[in-house]
């Protein structure tokens, strides 16, 4: 990976202005999550939608699919396959809006527009965008209580 | 419970479990009551412990079969082809059981009327669940508003 090979160049200083020199050839991950900390971009998300790395908020996206090991951010009008996992998404937004709601999903739980109880104790969440996803049995008594307030 | 949250297997299992449990119990107290009421009716005013024994095993291995064979049809979201089917086949296992057993002092009129009496039963059942979802999805939507107002004033 690119992030490897990234040459770290630290400096200490006794007189003058901290600063953070980024040089960069071509915009990566890497360099971008680099940006992010250092602007503190919390509630932000690079992703890459038709090739090209796009910065969205968390907030704008209405679920997160894994397919074949790639995490797929999908907003009213975008697809951004992102360089992270959904467990580490999770960890990294930490926020409750966020459920894992079955083995490859997790949804923005601001972006549902309503729920559906189904047998078998799973609950059908229409979202935003006129998707139904569907909470596992699993994963659906941990969502009644987080909707209740308490996780 | 796992720390995340999720069930584990053992409690996934004691769900499906308690669910056939339930059924189980549903089904024989309808059959109890139609036999009871056959056995009035005949001028009697004893139950049978070995055909009590009988029902409740029945209904436990229907229950099984509801569950695992037959898509849980008194649960299902509509009643179609396949949940028709699976009533009528666990119906009729009920009568061939009924009748085997002598529940019904092997009367077939009144084996079929148990017949009928089951699959207004089943659909009775399918209605009550159905309907306890509808309940269940008006208090699921109001706890989303609830949270989605909260989260959204402490944004």
């Amino acid at each position: 990976m690119r992030r490897d090979s990234l040459k770290l160049d630290i400096q200490k200083i006794t007189e003058g202005e901290e600063s953070v020199v980024i040089r960069y050839r071509e915009p990566n991950p890497a360099i971008e999550r680099v940006i992010g900390i250092l602007k503190d971009d919390t509630g932000r998300i690079w992703g890459k939608a038709d090739g090209v790395n796009v910065c969205i908020n968390t907030d704008e996206i209405l679920y997160l699919e894994s397919v074949d090991d790639k995490v797929f951010a999908y907003t009213e009008d975008n697809v951004l396959k992102i360089d992270s996992s959904l467990n580490s998404f999770m960890i990294e937004t930490g926020d409750e809006i966020f459920f894992r709601c079955s083995k490859s999903m997790v949804i923005n739980i601001n972006r549902v527009i309503s729920l559906k109880s189904l047998s078998s104790n799973r609950i059908d969440a229409m979202m935003e965008g006129g998707e139904h996803i569907i909470i596992s049995r699993r994963y659906a008594s941990e969502f009644r209580k987080l909707l209740k307030g308490g996780r | 419970m796992k720390k995340d949250g999720k069930l584990t297997l053992w409690e996934r299992y004691l769900t499906n479990e308690i669910g056939i449990e339930f059924k189980a119990c549903l089904y024989f107290f309808a059959i109890l009551f139609f036999y009871c009421m056959y056995r009035l009716i005949m001028g009697l005013d004893d139950a049978r412990i070995i055909h009590m024994a009988e029902m409740i095993f029945t209904c436990y291995f229907i229950g099984y079969m509801q569950v695992f064979l037959f898509w849980n049809f008194d649960e299902a979201e509509t009643l179609g082809i396949k949940e028709c089917t699976g009533m009528v086949v666990c119906t009729a296992l009920y009568c061939i059981v009924s009748y085997i057993g002598a529940w019904f002092d092997r009367d077939l009129k009144v084996t079929l009327l148990m017949a009928l009496y089951l699959l207004i039963c089943y659909v009775c059942v399918f209605f009550i669940y159905r309907s306890k979802r509808h309940i269940d999805d008006k208090k699921l939507n109001e706890e989303l508003r609830l949270f989605q107002s909260e989260h959204k004033k402490s944004e």
